[in-house]
């Protein structure tokens, strides 16, 4: 396959159209999409995938383009994907990343696409891991996954990426008793963004209330300690510790196996969520070819039969197709 | 007990909705301010105001009535119209003329490089040298362009924020040379930095030192120069944003007392710098408010300085410059713009104003011509000449619509000055954004109510004219500008003493590492002949180049055509093509070059996600080589260009180029909106763009043409 060849290569305009193949709701597109990714699979790169949440407003793009920065001049490839939500009501979107990552933008050794999150659940877009997998193929030495809001850490991490950090702002401690348990579970790192003019101290309380959360947090002798870091997205101060902690993650987990681990349940999770996907869309086929929904429903409301009578044998006639 | 006057009210509401079969409650209308207007106003309305005393004479506190008892009886206003383009001389040659011809005072555009702190020979300002004001590399073009005027008795407004040290620095460095003190400057630097943060997008640095620089420019000229007016704290860039004119009273006045502290801040009296802050508005085409606003801004300006305990008279009063709307001028029928311009400009003169810009008719299009340049300073020379409106002062004071008006705009601009205060002041404001997203809301309300016709503009969306006349336009050639600058930036760079150069800007970073005064050692380092860019970029050293985070607002568009057929026309084609193509169609909205006007952008940007695309924004300062690789790994389908500032001449082409050097099968199309003269549509149909869209363009039709172009496109390759 030519788009495969050229995806290794690192062409840009490739890299794109396949995410756009990736990401496609059409039929074919889907199919065209699970043999480049099988074709690609065979053909991993060396990525290390990073997630990056947080509340809106705390700076995530503005932290990306600042550790962003600090790791093209250190010569490194660096492809982000940036899910942006799209409205509910128009389905429209407006994908505004971009403006706050001015000067990783203009720079030949990275990639940067943003997706509208399209309504589906845990603000993963449809495609990002496949995304991802093609900018492992394509020679990205870190994938960046952004996304907004807290909600969808545990899909992220879990998921999707070999590290997940949550970006928070200062007097963010104060929310911790609520939401402690979730977050500490599935968060790698905790980055403190804003230390930087009057915020400086209000930023070093939040990241000692972080640290006395992660305290509670049963630590098991297998997994990298969780780290909380204080860093300046404008000031650019702190992205040495970012990296080495990053790095200083990967290895130990490499070394204990849960690298592999992790990366070995994402797969089991991903078959099973292909084979849902598929098997909903079979049913959502049957159904539409199926009419006994809406005659079986006319009968419940003329109140010819009783209503689980009726799921009963739509259930059954769809089974037996 | 029953008045007479209740009475007669009774009695004339019963008259009215007999005559307009309309229940008195149901008739009044509401502005985009929030504000009722009522079918009539009563001798009630004036009583019990607020902020109006209805006592209270011309040149009298609260100064609603004006800073001066006598106003135009004794003088009147002041014409100064602003101009500047290319180079040094040809400005400086359009000056002398317009001088002869009766304008008083001078008033100058700076191009977008000069604003941004760049030099001419910068790669990243080439397709904006000379193109929206004039070039400004040294003092010597400076010197240029004062040439055979003298300093020391001509005022001159210079339209200056970002690079202000160094325009202002050579500024007084040319009047030295012309052996003029700098005591003896009159005139004014614009200087208000926070509403570029809001709207203009000129600045260069972050907030903080942005604000220092202000407040070492009030500082120094509260010292060295006191006939030079220190800041003109500007709404006008507000309401050409797409502001109401609450927000526009409410955010000036509150940039200006943030201005005010910063001086404060220096350990300044309060009554050594106020006399010389002076104002900017915009005046638009809804006459009564207009009128209101001056009257309140300065009612307001008044408590707002006695509460910063002003002693001196001078400091309490609001003096202030307007200029007729340039966003209410059309590109469409464009005869139209004349009579928008003189009703405006009458608005300003019965607001009280101080000195007046009236537009050119074709300022739509392009910029100024001899001629248009003509018509828009006689709008004024006849108002003052020929129609009385000299000869009273204040004439509408008393009126009860008027004075209730006006109290009514300075209570609503209050809430707002309060709700900022309450945040910390408008630095903070602006650091959070704010004030950038109100104005945009604003913006999109008012582009929406155009769009869906239920606001008339004459010539756009009724009353169209089926013979569109030709004009003919300003045009000015960039590049031949670009190489005039670049061959007198080379000759001085070959002339001048390095040694100084360098030793004054080494004196310049330690000045602001240390946090002493800027401008003065700016005016060594102009002096040396450093240029305006190596100015600039000495204080990026200490204070980096500001790069400003943008949010976008939603639903506000869409929300004014629920049910609209033309929309839902739109919304459906997306559905289609969503269907049809396994995504929604996808553009990326761009500003290219220096050009920080970005409302245009926003609104296209968000008013398209309304209807159902998926919108990309490019961040504002873009090369046309960044765009197209922005445009490339998201995979568009369309790239919209804003340009408002003549800079698509050089780069559309350039933009079309880097796309195919990137993917030389692309088949992403390209269009370009905003203001283009109609001379140069062949040229971009030639470069393969593939549509045009003027101001006035209504955004839905817009949106319908991108969408079938779009799959157009896709069509033909398939």
């Amino acid at each position: 396959m030519q788009l495969v060849e050229k995806i290794i290569k690192g062409e840009r305009a490739a890299i794109a159209k396949a995410i756009t193949l990736v990401e496609s709701s059409r039929e074919n597109d889907k199919k065209e999409s699970r043999k480049l990714i099988s074709e690609l699979l065979n053909k991993p790169g060396k990525s290390i995938r990073v997630g990056f949440s947080g509340p809106p407003g705390v700076g995530k793009s503005t932290f990306i383009e600042s550790f962003g920065r600090y790791l093209v001049e250190k010569n490194y490839k660096l492809g982000i994907l940036a899910i942006d939500p799209s409205s509910q009501i128009t389905g429209g979107s407006i994908l505004g990343d971009k403006t706050r990552m001015i000067e990783i933008s203009k720079n030949p050794n990275t990639f940067i696409r943003s997706t509208p999150s399209r309504g589906s659940l845990g603000g993963i877009s449809v495609g990002t891991r496949e995304a991802s997998i093609i900018l492992d193929a394509a020679g990205y030495d870190f994938i960046f996954i952004e996304t907004v809001g807290v909600g969808q850490s545990e899909t992220m991490a879990t998921n999707l990426v070999d590290i997940f950090s949550l970006i928070v702002g200062p007097g963010s401690g104060d929310e911790l008793q609520g939401i402690k348990k979730g977050i500490t579970e599935y968060a790698d790192i905790f980055i403190v963004n804003k230390n930087d003019g009057d915020l400086k101290s209000e930023a070093s309380k939040t990241a000692s209330d972080y640290k006395s959360a992660i305290s509670y947090y049963k630590k098991s002798n297998d997994t990298a300690d969780k780290e909380v870091l204080l860093v300046s997205a404008i000031e650019q101060t702190g992205m040495e510790k970012v990296i080495e902690t990053i790095q200083n993650i990967v290895s130990q987990n490499k070394k204990n196996k849960n690298f592999d681990e992790r990366r070995a349940k994402q797969f089991t999770y991903w078959i099973e969520e292909e084979v849902r996907e598929i098997i909903q869309f079979n049913i959502q086929k049957k159904i539409k070819a199926d009419g006994s929904i809406s005659q079986l429903s006319q009968k419940v409301m003329d109140g010819k039969i009783q209503m689980f009578e009726a799921i009963e044998a739509i259930t059954q006639n769809l089974q037996n197709k | 007990m029953k008045t007479k006057n209740s009475d007669n009210y009774t009695k004339w509401q019963k008259s009215f909705e007999r005559e307009t079969k309309i229940d008195l409650n149901e008739a009044s209308s509401e502005t985009d301010e929030g504000i009722e207007i009522k079918p009539v106003y009563t001798k009630a309305d004036i009583e019990n105001l607020s902020f109006v005393d209805n006592d209270s004479l011309p040149g009298q506190l609260p100064y609603t009535r004006g800073p001066k008892a006598s106003m135009y009886t004794n003088r009147p206003w002041t014409i100064r119209q602003y101009a500047g383009f290319s180079t040094a001389e040809e400005s400086n040659d359009f000056y002398k003329k317009n001088l002869k011809s009766g304008q008083k005072g001078l008033s100058v555009a700076f191009d977008l490089p000069t604003h941004r702190g760049y030099d001419s020979d910068d790669d990243l300002v080439m397709g904006d040298v000379g193109k929206a004001g004039v070039a400004i590399d040294t003092v010597e073009d400076m010197k240029i362009l004062f040439n055979d005027i003298p300093l020391d008795q001509m005022s001159v407004s210079m339209t200056m924020n970002g690079a202000v040290l160094p325009v202002l620095s050579s500024f007084i460095v040319a009047g030295e040379e012309q052996n003029v003190n700098k005591n003896l400057l009159s005139g004014t630097i614009q200087n208000d930095i926070l509403k570029e943060f809001m709207v203009r997008n000129t600045y260069i640095y972050p907030p903080d030192p942005s604000m220092k620089i202000v407040a070492d420019i009030i500082e120094f000229t509260s010292k060295e120069m006191p006939k030079f007016n220190s800041i003109s704290i500007s709404g006008y860039h507000m309401q050409e944003a797409g502001a109401d004119n609450v927000l526009e009273l409410a955010y000036t006045l509150a940039d200006g007392m943030e201005y005010v502290r910063a001086a404060l801040s220096k350990g300044l009296d309060i009554d050594d710098f106020a006399p010389r802050l002076s104002f900017f508005f915009a005046i638009g085409t809804d006459f009564f408010m207009e009128i209101a606003k001056l009257r309140a801004a300065r009612t307001l300006w008044y408590k707002i300085m006695k509460d910063f305990g002003a002693k001196n008279e001078k400091s309490l009063i609001l003096r202030t410059h307007c200029q007729t709307s340039g966003v209410s001028l059309t590109e469409k029928d464009p005869y139209n713009n004349i009579i928008r311009t003189s009703y405006e400009a009458l608005s300003a003169i019965l607001g009280g104003t101080q000195s007046l810009h009236t537009n050119s008719f074709d300022e739509a299009i392009a910029l100024p011509t001899d001629e248009s340049a003509r018509i828009a300073r006689n709008t004024q020379l006849i108002l003052q000449n020929e129609t009385g409106v000299t000869n009273t002062v204040d004439p509408l004071a008393g009126s009860y619509f008027i004075e209730s008006l006006t109290d009514e705009l300075s209570k609503k601009a209050w809430e707002i000055i309060e709700e900022i205060e309450s945040l910390g002041g408008m630095t903070k404001a602006v650091k959070a954004g704010v004030p950038k997203l109100k104005i945009e809301e604003s913006a999109t309300k008012k582009q929406a109510k155009v769009d869906s016709g239920s606001r008339v503009v004459v010539g756009v969306n009724k009353f169209k004219n089926p013979k569109e006349p030709k004009v003919d336009v300003r045009v000015i050639d960039n590049n031949r500008v670009r190489d005039d600058q670049i061959k007198k930036i080379n000759d001085i760079k070959a002339s001048r003493d390095q040694k100084a150069v360098d030793e004054s800007l080494a004196k310049l970073v330690t000045a602001a590492k240390e946090d002493s005064n800027l401008l003065a050692r700016s005016i060594d380092a102009i002096k040396n002949r450093a240029t305006v860019g190596e100015v600039s970029k000495a204080l990026e050293q200490v204070y980096g180049r500001h790069f400003a985070t943008s949010l976008s607002v939603s639903g506000v568009y869409g929300k004014h055509f629920e049910g609209d057929e033309d929309f839902m026309n739109v919304t459906k084609k997306v559905n289609i093509f969503e269907e049809a193509n396994g995504r929604r169609p996808r553009v990326l909205v761009v500003k290219m070059g220096q050009d920080g006007h970005d409302r245009g952008a926003k609104i296209v940007a968000t008013s398209f996600a309304d209807m159902g695309f998926d919108v990309d924004m490019g961040p504002l300062f873009q090369s046309p080589k960044d765009v197209a690789k922005d445009a490339i790994e998201n995979d568009v389908h369309a790239i919209g260009v804003s340009t408002l500032a003549a800079g698509h001449k050089t780069l559309v082409p350039e933009l079309m180029k880097s796309l195919k050097e990137i993917d030389p099968k692309s088949k992403i199309i390209v269009f370009v909106g905003g203001v283009i003269p109609e001379q140069d549509y062949d040229f971009l149909y030639e470069n393969n763009i593939s549509a045009i869209f003027g101001p006035g363009s209504n955004i839905i039709e817009s949106a319908e043409k991108v969408i079938d172009l779009i799959s157009d496109k896709i069509h033909k390759h398939n």
